[in-house]
């Protein structure tokens, strides 16, 4: 799945699998002459072809092949600065293209820039994998079927087959573009053809085609069904899900940033002017409880650089839905979604929470989950992870002179707080108490093992 | 019916040297209750018959459905004392000039060692303790935790040895008897008072004395009671001695022949011992007159011992009449009134040598002059000691005792919480003082403002205060010390509601169940259970029911009760364990060795702690623990939460830039002290050793995200490295039975991997005690179990005594540690199986 690596090492040592290809296998896999039309009409003339790293290997032969097609500049794009499931506008725009097309598995959130998403394929049998549900679900009941975007080239004949067996039931199929219904990439239809909002589905049972991992995951997150399936076609076997325990973490988590009192905005995500509005958005949440927030931008987030600031209490990521971070423990101090520093934070928002909302977007204003935030009235209450008083400490709004002043000494002293905790507070200069030495000769060597370094375990 | 008002209570406040405030504590069942009744009806709140069956101080339903006291409850009432016992109190400060009245605020606290917190709350705000021992159990456990309790706080104590009754009617005790049961009994409590306190010390005497009127005798279910003074100033006049002569006379070993009119000081044929003669002869004829219906000896007795019956009493006989007589002859308001007066302190006298052990800032500033004084002209000090429930749910008044100056309704003061730290701003709150009150068992009465020395509650600081805290007007002002309980919240159960929609119901109830309680503790635990604390069975139930019922208000799902472990080692860590940071560029070499036995303890008692000047400390650790002195005074810091049992020691010598990733390993021990290798416990009795560290010549390269994480992986390497294991919490049991159920007791203790350390006859009685560890773990349904193997004769007592290791070792799948471990972490929904040395250890 296409996630942040924590560990660098991880990412250096990885091998990947590459298969050789035929060139007739690969115009139909990789949609080259859909491609070339698609850019030919829109009259592109910069366009960028972003790979995940699985795919990198076959790049130039897709490059060429559409180079031979279409006459335009041709950029290949590698490496993407968060998540390969989502288009890299920035990489995208550092040539001023004027589109990009999107190869691999992608998590089809929103952004700024023309796209031709070009999906991955894999092998199905429809009959045998229908014969399988048949056994395990029943006519009556109401159900819906997500499948997996690699199965996207069989939607004609899985549709065919869903409905003919289960008539009255739906199905979520790919929708590429952006509109006001669609939820994580799918619409849900029903027989005819008529689109649905995601809450109908409150009283049915979903079942997903497709292998586990981070996209199911968030769909069974975030969409409130009855009960939650499971059917991999590679193992043939229909698996229950359930993640209670998981969100009775994720409340923790609500609780902990109640009791935060500086809120780190982690942006793992350039794309869109979304992100801008949303990460305006943290910051007003945090103003208006009195909480001290600083926007982060390490590049792709791991322990170490985070835990460079240890000051802060807990970090709230602003990232693509499909990464596997915000379930990490290894983290000094956890990382939230921002849909759960709303929870915590916005007194209008319902406090407990059985669906989650992972896509940011959706929080903005005019979107399904928008919530106005409210004034927030200065309290005391008990928090039960430290079992302390926790204050919601509203910076006073200034209303005389002599308030400002108040107001500033209130910031120092919180930044103050930190720094008279520390016992190291910078350079000692301890003149006159080091003895003068000459200069010594240093380490040598790698940092893996310096030349002069004792070996410590022999 | 009462005969006091408000205005005479707050007249009186001002008479501080006229004020007792004391507690009632005493072992579980021994009549605390009871015998309060007896105060308060002579205070006229309850009528006097009824005294002993109303137990006016259990407020609660529950309590009085089950006959045993939950919460302390706090009462004030006004007194009077005659002429002629107020020359008995002879310390100027213990009395003011031409008062004859006594304003005494009084404590009921439960004895059932499960909610031995409330104790300790109380005695808090108290000067003095009457101490009550049914004579017929003696001394138990639970009396000498109490008592070693008060002792420690500074409180005097008074002793009461009650049912008599029961020693009289049901065990038909000689006269000589009893008077050796009382002996012994006023001896341990002294042995015990002895062993806390000496006489030198600023309290002066401390241990009961019956022959000074300090241990009183009687029924509090019957409503009598008498010291020697009563029964001394009946013989006084008769024999022409002193009053205080006389009381002398008639306890120990003096002897009177009633031939020769001599005293002895040695019992032979013809004499008897005076206070068999003098004190229990009287009262056993008058029993054995009564409840053997000899008419005609009743009346001349009546008329010797001076009672008249009143008209409406006078066709009771048997135990019915038995209780007027004597509650006519010797009432138990009386004799308890005087020894309270004249033996237990005024705040004047005790505040003087309390002070330094209540307040921790200098004692030469305001506050403390202030409270030293009691002076009520003086900046306000007081210590709210915990929450009481008002019938506005979710409110609580605070309830505490004023120290110093005065508290006012309407007072802008500062409201400070035990982690207040003088010239911080954290847990400190100036709010107004909305009203003042004055706690009166089930009713409150508002009051304009209380000075130094009282009692009282406030509205509108609750919301500023978890469970404690410090009320002052004096900006400088250090906090009041915080309590020490007796009893750790060692059992658990997590809790959820029936309908997950009703979570943010059931958060409101566990912030309201934290504050109401001054033991337990509602958690929410990383994995997001919430997990409810108390210190046994019995006080869970109660929490679990006042959740329910009164904090949440919805139904409740809870889980078995499940005890938390601690992480440990056993060997020092076999290799030195290197880290390497992300970079690589930064090395950590550390290695775990376990602490010394004691240590952890001394840790959890604060004889060790992170605020010792380092030098003393190491000398400390140095002469009891054979620590290195220089490594010893090289602890960095102790762990979790800053001062746990653990501490990572610097061992390291001549290290570049040390001292500027301390912060970053620090942060990074308390990290894993907080989440242990094996299932994320805290750890317990670990001592790190930091061996050497290399570090990046670029201040850049070993910032806090290069040493924090790494240091949490050397630690968890150093760990695994040294034989890891589990400690499970043990319960001190004590078990009072009949010899017969002895054999019982073994059979359920056995089973249960308890092991008996002593077993002894209370002397006296044919009661035994059985003293036995228990593991907490095995106790749930102790006592049920026992009871139905014993017969219903055997009464547990548990409280939490130590952590032990669990035998067997965490790594070994199928070891009892290992399936702890395994259930652990999949209650907190980590990976299951064993923790893997190579993701933590790195090789040079």
């Amino acid at each position: 799945m296409a996630s942040f690596a924590t560990d660098g090492k991880v990412c250096i040592e990885r091998e990947i699998e590459v298969s050789p290809l035929e060139v007739d296998d690969l115009l139909t896999r990789f949609d080259v002459v859909e491609t070339s039309k698609w850019i030919s009409r829109n009259n592109f003339l910069k366009v960028c072809l972003q790979f995940p790293d699985e795919l990198l290997s076959v790049s130039a032969q897709v490059y060429e092949e559409i180079k031979k097609r279409v006459d335009v500049d041709l950029y290949i794009l590698g490496d993407t600065s968060y998540a390969s499931c989502c288009v890299d506008t920035v990489a995208a725009m550092h040539v001023q293209a004027n589109a990009v097309v999107h190869y691999g598995h992608t998590c089809l959130s929103k952004c700024n820039i023309p796209v031709f998403y070009v999906l991955p394929q894999k092998e199905l049998d429809v009959s045998t994998t229908m014969e399988i549900m048949r056994e395990n679900f029943q006519k009556g009941v109401k159900l819906c079927l997500f499948y997996g975007e690699e199965y996207e080239h069989f939607k004609e004949e899985i549709t065919k087959h869903w409905f003919q067996h289960y008539p009255n039931s739906y199905i979520a199929c790919v929708e590429k573009e952006e509109n006001e219904i669609r939820f994580l990439g799918r619409v849900i239809q029903d027989s005819s053809g008529k689109l649905y909002p995601v809450q109908e589905l409150e009283n049915c049972i979903c079942l997903y085609l497709g292998s586990r991992g981070q996209t199911l995951f968030n769909y069974t997150i975030s969409v409130a069904a009855k009960e939650w399936y499971v059917l991999d076609p590679d193992t043939k076997k229909v698996e229950h899900l359930e993640e209670t325990s998981w969100f009775k973490r994720r409340r923790f988590l609500v609780e902990k940033c109640k009791d935060a009192n500086v809120v780190g905005i982690l942006v793992c995500k350039l794309a869109g002017d979304q992100t801008k509005d949303i990460i305006g958005r943290m910051k007003e949440l945090c103003r208006i409880n009195g909480k001290k927030s600083y926007i982060v931008s390490v590049g792709k987030p791991n322990v170490a650089k985070l835990a460079n600031f240890p000051e802060i209490d807990i970090y709230v990521m602003i990232a693509c839905p499909e990464n596997d971070l915000y379930s990490n423990r290894d983290f000094y101090k956890p990382l939230m979604y921002p849909y759960e520093l709303e929870v915590a934070l916005n007194s209008n928002r319902e406090p407990y929470f059985s669906t989650h909302v992972t896509d940011y977007d959706d929080l903005l204003p005019g979107k399904r989950h928008y919530c106005e935030m409210d004034h927030v009235k200065e309290a005391t209450d008990v928090s039960l992870i430290t079992g302390k008083i926790r204050e919601t400490n509203v910076g006073s709004t200034i209303t005389s002179s002599m308030a400002l002043e108040e107001k500033q000494n209130w910031a120092l002293e919180n930044i103050g707080q930190n720094l008279q905790d520390r016992s190291w507070k910078g350079l000692e200069q301890k003149l006159g108490e080091t003895e003068v030495k000459e200069a010594e000769q240093g380490r040598k060597g790698i940092p893996l093992h310096y030349a002069n370094e004792p070996d410590k375990e022999k | 019916m009462v005969n006091f008002t408000v205005d005479e209570i707050r007249g009186m406040m001002d008479k501080k040297r006229n004020i007792r405030n004391m507690s009632v504590i005493a072992h579980v069942d021994h009549g605390k209750s009871t015998l309060t009744d007896s105060l308060v009806s002579k205070a006229g709140i309850i009528a006097g018959a009824r005294a002993g069956e109303t137990r006016f101080t259990d407020t609660r339903k529950d309590e009085q459905d089950r006959c045993i006291t939950i919460k302390s409850t706090a009462i004030s009432m006004y007194f009077e004392l005659e002429e002629k016992d107020l020359v008995f109190i002879t310390n100027a400060d213990q009395r003011e000039k031409s008062e004859k009245g006594f304003l005494i605020n009084l404590i009921d606290s439960p004895g059932h060692v499960d909610f031995s917190s409330e104790v300790t709350a109380a005695l808090r705000v108290t000067d003095g303790a009457l101490v009550v021992v049914d004579c017929v159990s003696g001394v138990c456990v639970q009396t000498e935790t109490v008592l070693r309790q008060a002792i420690a706080e500074r409180i005097k104590p008074i002793l009461f040895m009650n049912k008599m009754d029961r020693a009289l009617l049901e065990l038909q005790l000689e006269s000589e008897e009893l008077y050796q049961t009382f002996q012994r009994i006023v001896e341990n409590v002294n042995v015990i008072i002895a062993t806390y306190s000496d006489d030198s010390g600023p309290m002066g005497e401390v241990r009961v004395d019956p022959s000074k009127g300090s241990v009183g005798f009687g029924s509090g279910l019957h409503g009598w009671a008498f010291t020697l003074k009563q029964f001394a100033e009946m013989y006084a006049d008769k024999f022409k001695i002193d009053l205080v002569k006389l009381m002398n006379r008639l306890w120990g070993e003096n002897f009177f022949n009633a031939t020769t009119k001599k005293w002895a000081k040695q019992k032979d044929g013809d004499n008897k011992r005076s206070f068999c003669m003098y004190v229990l002869d009287p009262i056993y004829k008058v029993f054995d007159a009564i409840m053997n219906f000899k008419k005609d000896e009743i009346d001349s007795l009546l008329k010797k011992i001076g009672v008249t019956i009143k008209h409406e009493d006078s066709d009771k006989d048997g135990k019915a009449l038995l209780k007027v007589v004597m509650r006519t002859w010797l009432p138990a308001g009386e004799a308890l009134l005087q020894m309270i007066a004249i033996h237990l302190p005024s705040p004047v006298v005790a505040q003087k040598y309390r002070m330094e052990m209540l307040y921790e800032g200098p004692h030469d500033d305001e506050a403390a002059i202030g409270i030293k004084n009691c002076d009520p002209e003086a900046p306000l000090m007081m210590y709210v000691s915990k929450m009481v429930p008002t019938s506005d749910k979710g409110r609580f008044y605070a309830f505490g005792r004023v120290f110093s100056g005065k508290v006012v309704t309407g007072q802008k003061a500062r409201i400070m919480g035990p982690n207040f730290q003088p010239g911080k701003k954290e847990d400190l709150y100036e709010k107004t003082i909305q009203r003042t009150i004055l706690m009166m068992g089930r009713y409150v009465e508002a009051i304009e403002d209380v000075p130094s020395g009282n009692i009282c509650g406030l509205v509108g600081v609750d919301q500023f205060l978890v469970k404690t805290g410090t009320i002052t007007t004096f900006k400088n002002a250090h906090n009041m010390k915080v309590m020490k309980f007796s009893v750790s919240p060692v059992v658990r159960v997590a809790v959820e509601p029936k309908n997950p929609a009703d979570l943010p119901k059931l958060v409101e109830g566990l912030k309201r169940l934290a504050k109401s309680d001054p033991m337990v503790q509602c958690i929410n635990e990383e994995s997001g259970e919430h997990i409810v604390a108390g210190a046994g069975e019995l006080h869970l139930e109660i929490c679990l029911k006042d959740l329910e019922e009164d904090h949440a208000c919805i139904p409740i799902k809870k889980s078995d009760p499940v005890v938390s472990y601690r992480e440990t080692v056993n060997e020092e860590s076999d290799q030195m364990c290197l880290s390497k940071s992300p970079n690589k560029h930064n090395r950590l070499f550390m290695k775990a060795t376990p602490m010394p036995e004691g240590l952890p303890e001394d840790i959890d008692e604060g004889r060790v702690n992170p605020r010792d000047d380092f030098k003393t400390r190491a000398r400390y650790l140095t002469e009891k623990y054979e620590y290195d002195v220089t490594e010893a005074r090289k602890i960095w810091c102790f762990g979790p939460e800053g001062t746990g049992p653990n501490i990572l020691v610097d061992c390291s010598k001549g290290v570049q830039y040390l001292n500027e990733i301390k912060d970053s390993v620090v942060a990074g021990f308390q990290w894993a002290a907080k989440e242990g290798v094996m299932a994320e416990e805290n750890l317990r009795g670990v001592r790190f050793n930091i061996y050497d560290v290399t570090l990046h010549t670029d201040a850049i390269h070993r910032g806090g995200g290069q040493i924090i994480p790494t240091t949490r992986r050397c630690l968890y390497a150093c760990l695994l490295t040294a034989k890891p294991r589990l400690m499970e919490p043990v319960y001190l049991c004590e078990i009072q039975c009949p010899e017969v159920a002895v054999g019982g007791i073994y059979g359920v203790l056995n089973r249960r991997r308890g092991h008996v350390f002593e077993e002894s006859q209370v002397a006296g009685t044919p009661m035994f005690v059985v003293k036995a560890f228990l593991p907490v773990n095995e106790s749930f349904g102790f006592t049920a179990d026992l009871r139905s193997n014993t017969g219903g004769q055997a009464f547990p007592q548990c409280v939490f005594d130590h952590w032990q290791v669990l035998p067997g070792d965490p790594c070994e799948a199928g070891s009892k540690p290992y399936i702890v471990v395994q259930e652990t972490r999949k209650r907190k929904g980590l990976k299951e199986g064993l923790p893997d040395l190579n993701s933590y250890l790195d090789k040079l």
